[in-house]
């Protein structure tokens, strides 16, 4: 599956909120870790329900946890 | 590999061994009866209904949820797969003999629930194709 435009920093976040789990993250945020997995990995762009939920996990803003690529929408220059 | 995929690949592998042995049994029984009575072998497709079994073998993935949104847009898209494909396998089993043996010619009423078995068939390995290749054909759940 190809990437999405959503970065994130749910990895480096985890390891700074005392090395949380995927597996504990998903059960915070309702999700299975699959889906944990896939996000961070870029591979799945999660719903806004969702990226609220697992910022809230973490204590933080939406725009702490995710962020838009903004180049990925930019026509290449001819 | 959560249960979603266990039991993909359990209908996959069903339906293919089914198919494989109904082709051989049909096969033989053309070299001995002939046709078109060897097409009893297709019996053996009957096979591919232990696949339905598999969502009592696999258990229940670990953790608080056992699906989400994500599974469930996987198998919205499979279910269109699988539905758009059982459609263009009931339309080519009306549209081809039409086509081949002309419109004055009749079908045994008896190939419809073949045709019926065979468009669900379709649907159920499609979808489980489509399960597949969504989520991916191997385990990759690695904690990292």
């Amino acid at each position: 599956m190809s990437k999405t435009e959503i970065t994130n920093q749910i990895r480096r976040l985890r390891f700074e909120h005392g090395e949380m789990t995927q597996q504990q993250l998903a059960d915070k945020a309702g999700v299975t870790r699959q889906t944990i997995i896939a996000i961070e990995a870029g591979k799945y762009a999660p719903s806004l329900p969702l990226a609220f939920r697992i910022a809230r996990a973490f204590g933080l803003p939406l725009e702490e946890v995710f962020q838009y690529d903004n180049q990925a929408n930019v026509p290449p220059t001819q | 590999m959560n249960r979603a995929q266990k039991i993909a690949w359990a209908v996959v592998i069903t339906i293919s061994a089914a198919l494989a042995v109904s082709l051989v049994a049909v096969g033989i029984l053309t070299w001995y009866v002939g046709m078109p009575r060897a097409l009893l072998g297709f019996c053996f497709m009957s096979l591919s209904g232990f696949g339905g079994l598999a969502p009592l073998v696999f258990k229940k993935d670990p953790g608080a949820a056992h699906a989400d949104e994500r599974d469930e847009l996987f198998h919205r898209r499979a279910a269109i797969a699988g539905f758009a494909t059982a459609y263009l396998v009931f339309g080519a089993a009306c549209m081809i003999p039409f086509f081949v043996l002309g419109p004055k010619a009749m079908v045994p009423v008896r190939w419809l629930p073949t045709i019926y078995m065979g468009a669900g068939l379709s649907h159920y390995f499609v979808y489980s194709l489509t399960i597949l290749s969504q989520y991916g054909w191997r385990a990759s759940d690695v904690e990292n």
